[in-house]
């Protein structure tokens, strides 16, 4: 049976979607979900979190994620350069920063994606600027007004704000709401520091009748009470429900550390576990911190000082954040990205800190996160025309990986969020991309996959897999656009499946498992 | 387009008060009546002339110690309460000039650190509030921008670009007008300060006197010589008439709107108070479409607010408590950006706290169970809501009451409908031949009448 058929059985059969292990990858969505109401629906379902995290003012990603081995970073940096020694150990030639712990411990337990040299083409050093294009997913030279996840949202919730989801789509932590929560009919979400306090903003008003706003008068005035009006209405809405999620929340299991971003991702960890079922999480940092042209590091050593404290906050706070979701069983459900709006320069300036630069390593995490570095140590030779690192990966192919991956997104959904195809570009950065139907289908999604050996391959890739020994298996293999180039029914005894990948192009592969009603998702990388 | 010809027809009572809005954050019932019946010439040289030069503190002009954060935080803080108190004392167009420029050569007291420099920056400010092109010279040696944007550690041979690339992006041109090459050679120019006492103090022997070439003229630049330089480039007459336009006129003004603001900016050679008054005399600046086109900042909700009641006293810690929390702390902006305005403002969580902040203040209260306003001495103040009310003519026609406050406390015209609901909530139910505002009972209708006017998304525009 091919995959076309086995969905429209389902809705055929009119058994209850929600009850089947119906797993649809996301290239195939488009076309299966045609028209299709019950997949659609399917598709709104999950149940997957993402959680931003903004190092604003520019991340110095050097000294984030130390190239140890290369004598051009020590030359460049002699008073601010961590030492090879006190770095804690990533791969053979890079070392997290010494305050990054929590990071290291995620990345040995295969759950932190370190992405490099992150950018886009020409890219702009302007803090507000370089914010402003990471929050909207625009090309430099756009001034876009609408966020990347704001736009997501809308295509989940197109009639928002007149019709309001259950529950809010975007959470911020904090009084102010970023560009990237807005949609082009407004904010996608709200914002809160506390839900306790949130609630008692809105419910402590006198019971007075309300006034009713002139007629959709069309001058600058009138558009600003309707955007006001928005705004009010989202916040009565669900002031309630997140005071509920909050109060039925279980408490945390762990210790938080006391900062601001420990503070904030207890707030989130308590709403989840409370049954909000919110998309989008983001939190931030307060200010410009992460801009260290002066005083970066302390002079008598540098693996201490305002970086140092702004990167302990971050990892140990995400730490005990995935501690906490995992004890409370949410870990699966769970991914968090930090952004930041451009690196630093390669050399240091003379103040013991850096000037505003350009690539930098970018975070993933999470249990379904393919846990490894993703690009090679920074280039320190070949620089741009200002010494800056040269771009390894668009930020938006990883903004393509989180949409079609994690939340499952058809590539034309993707596409029309990041305003480009990104999804060839894409980055195999989680583990079962695009699981509509979490319950059902995690547990075997999770372990389906032993090994596929080697990857990247370019003759011959061995696949084993965990089969039941009676099952019915094949498994496909298809290219980005969603065409099956390669196909085979597996032995369930052996487990394993050696797929020719001589005359396949160079690029990303996904690989299908189909086993009973099972499905799962891998991804296959063919080297010429 | 912005119609930039001179209104010459006398303001009316609505006019009056936005023109108090948008020049004062003291839009007061007894300011516009002083002012309506004028021409709007004659009301400008009325207003230009208000304001006075406030004191500051004792402590201004004492060396700066960095002995405890404890000690530092107590200037901040008197620093805060002294402009608070300084700008409910008085209404003036200066202030409102000083708070746009507070907002755009920006500067934050916990990275300047000495309440001193925040004090003389601030000075600054309001001694060259309509000279752009002297404030940006003064700004150049000005402690607290050298410690804020590291100036004082940008030496020849080893600069640090952060003032140079805000001096183009924020301060004066915009993006897209400038190389990245125009900051790195700006940044050499901008080299040879160093912070001593009080004083930004130029050295020679640590500036980098070499050639540089920026906007294509290649010469040995100094600071000044940047900003010379800078100042003759179209964009940035432009960069400071947008700033004219979001300060009085609309959050999204249109290209051609600030074009010709910019040509009166350049014309005058950023000497801008004429320009401003043309602004505030134009038959644009009163024209419906302008009427609502702000969102009041925090500023002008909380001072706005007690001044419209009269409680110019108001403690001056909580006024800059409830604007720290809905996200506008004087002398603390978010980033050298500064505040974002507009929108930002406004949040599902700032936006009811707004709500909360105004009814709790018209019941005479800090928040809704806490004890009553008090003044700078501790003692309860009271909002005066039958005092109020017998300001306005006919106060005793519930529906004039109801049409004269919302006049004064909306920017936008009401609709005969939202009229007729707020005459239902101030009677509550009573018939309007019982409307005394003499009676004890009129002190809850009134409060009923305003809460419910705060509670209006339109009361939050300006």
């Amino acid at each position: 049976m091919n995959r076309r058929k086995f969905i429209s059985s389902v809705a055929a059969t009119g058994v209850a979607v929600t009850t089947l292990p119906t797993v649809v990858d996301s290239f195939a969505v488009k076309a299966l979900a045609g028209g299709d109401p019950n997949l659609q629906q399917l598709l709104e379902q999950t149940d997957r979190v993402l959680v931003l995290i903004q190092l604003p003012g520019g991340n110095d990603g050097l000294n984030t994620i130390v190239p140890i081995n290369d004598p051009l970073y020590y030359s460049r940096r002699p008073n601010i350069a961590i030492k090879k020694s006190a770095t804690l150990k990533l791969t053979d030639d890079l070392g997290f920063h010494p305050s990054l712990s929590g990071f290291r411990d995620l990345y040995e337990q295969g759950k932190m994606a370190v992405v490099q040299g992150v950018t886009y083409p020409n890219p702009d050093r302007s803090h507000f600027r370089g914010t402003d294009i990471w929050l909207t997913a625009t090309d430099p030279d756009i001034f876009g007004s609408t966020g990347w996840v704001g736009r997501y949202l809308s295509t989940i919730a197109p009639n928002y704000p007149t019709v309001l989801p259950e529950h809010p789509l975007a959470v911020q932590i904090g009084t102010s709401l970023s560009l990237g929560l807005l949609g082009n009919k407004g904010p996608m979400g709200i914002s809160f520091r506390d839900p306790d306090e949130f609630y008692r903003l809105v419910n402590t008003g006198g019971a007075i009748e309300e006034v009713p706003s002139a007629d959709g008068s069309d001058t600058p005035g009138g558009r600003e009470v309707l955007f006001m009006r928005n705004v009010a209405r989202s916040a009565d809405v669900y002031a309630k429900i997140v005071k509920g999620a909050a109060d039925s929340a279980t408490n945390s299991t762990v210790q938080y550390p006391t900062t601001d971003i420990g503070a904030k991702l207890k707030v989130v960890s308590q709403l989840i576990s409370g049954g909000l079922k919110t998309r989008v999480y983001l939190i931030s940092y307060t200010g410009n911190n992460f801009d260290t042209h002066a005083g970066q590091t302390s002079t008598d050593d540098t693996s201490t000082g305002v970086h140092a404290n702004l990167l302990r906050e971050l990892g140990d706070g995400v730490s005990s954040f995935m501690q906490d979701m995992k004890n409370l069983g949410f870990d699966d459900k769970v991914a968090g990205m930090t952004f930041s709006e451009f690196g630093r320069r390669v050399a240091e300036n003379g103040s013991i800190g850096t000037d505003h630069g350009t690539a930098a390593p970018l975070f993933v995490f999470g249990n379904d996160v393919n846990g490894k570095v993703y690009g090679n140590a920074p280039d320190l030779v070949n620089l741009d025309d200002r010494g800056d690192l040269l771009m390894q990966h668009d930020y938006r192919n990883i903004y393509a990986s989180v949409l079609l991956q994690w939340f499952g997104t058809s590539r034309s959904v993707a596409q029309e969020v990041l305003l480009r195809d990104y999804s060839s570009t894409s980055i195999p950065i989680f583990k079962s991309p695009v699981s509509v139907q979490e319950q059902d289908a995690k547990h075997f999604s999770a372990n389906a996959f032993k090994s596929i050996s080697p990857n990247p391959a370019s003759s011959i890739a061995t696949i084993k897999m965990n089969l039941s020994p009676y099952s019915n298996s094949f498994i496909t293999v298809s290219d980005m656009q969603g065409r099956v180039v390669r196909s085979s029914s597996i032995d369930s005894w052996s487990g394993q499946v050696a797929i020719d990948v001589q005359g396949m192009s160079a690029g990303t592969y996904v690989v299908t498992l189909q086993s009973d009603q099972q499905i799962a998702h891998t991804f296959l990388q063919v080297s010429r | 387009m912005f119609d930039f010809s001179e209104k010459t027809d006398a303001l009316t009572m609505s006019d009056a008060l936005h023109l108090l809005r948008r020049a004062t954050v003291h839009p007061t019932w007894a300011s516009a009546k002083q002012l309506a019946g004028k021409t709007p010439r004659e009301a400008v040289n009325v207003i230009m002339q208000w304001g006075s030069t406030p004191q500051p503190p004792s402590w201004w002009n004492t060396k700066p110690e960095f002995t405890s954060f404890a000690d530092a935080a107590k200037l901040w803080y008197e620093l805060q309460s002294w402009w608070v108190k300084h700008v409910m004392a008085v209404p003036s167009v200066r202030e409102r000039m000083v708070m746009m420029w507070q907002n755009h050569f920006t500067s934050d007291y916990i990275t300047v650190y000495a309440g001193q420099w925040m004090l003389i920056q601030h000075q600054l400010l309001r001694r060259n509030a309509y000279d752009y092109q002297k404030m940006s010279n003064e700004i150049l040696g000005d402690p607290a921008m050298l410690v804020y944007l590291n100036g004082n550690q940008s030496i020849k041979g080893n600069p640090n670009e952060n003032f140079a690339r805000e001096w183009f992006e924020l301060f004066s041109l915009g993006v897209g007008n400038y190389t990245e090459q125009d900051i790195v050679d700006a940044s050499r120019a901008f080299t040879g300060w160093r912070v001593i006492g009080l004083q930004g103090v130029y050295n020679a022997q640590l500036s980098d006197q070499g050639p540089k070439t920026i906007f294509g003229v290649t010469d040995t630049f100094d600071g000044p010589g940047v900003i010379a330089l800078t100042l003759q480039q179209p964009a940035c007459s432009r960069y400071v008439a947008g700033k004219l336009a979001k300060t009085f006129l609309e959050s999204e003004p249109e290209t051609a709107t600030i074009q010709a603001i910019a040509d009166k900016v350049k014309a005058a050679n950023y000497q801008v108070e004429g320009v401003v008054k043309d602004i505030l005399m134009s038959n644009g600046f009163y024209h419906a479409d302008r009427r609502g086109a702000l969102i009041k900042s925090p500023a002008d909700l909380v001072m706005g607010l007690a001044s419209v009641f009269n409680v110019p006293t108001l403690n001056s810690t909580y006024i800059t408590a409830v604007m720290r929390a809905l996200t506008q702390e004087p002398f603390y902006p978010p980033t050298v950006e500064g505040w974002k305005g507009h929108h930002a403002w406004i949040t599902s969580s700032t936006f009811p706290q707004r709500q909360r902040y105004a009814e709790s203040f018209i019941d005479g209260r800090e928040t809704a169970s806490s004890a009553k306003i008090k003044d700078e001495a501790g003692t309860n103040l009271t909002v005066d809501l039958v005092t109020f009310i017998k300001q306005l003519p006919d106060s005793n026609d519930a529906k004039k009451v109801v049409e004269n406050v919302s006049m004064l406390m909306l920017s936008m015209p009401t609709t005969e409908t939202q009229r007729a609901v707020l005459l239902d909530i101030m009677m509550a139910g009573a018939p309007l031949y019982e409307w005394d505002v003499n009676l004890p009972s009129a002190v809850s209708r009134i409060k009923f009448l305003i809460q419910a006017i705060v509670r209006m998304p339109e009361f939050q525009l300006m």
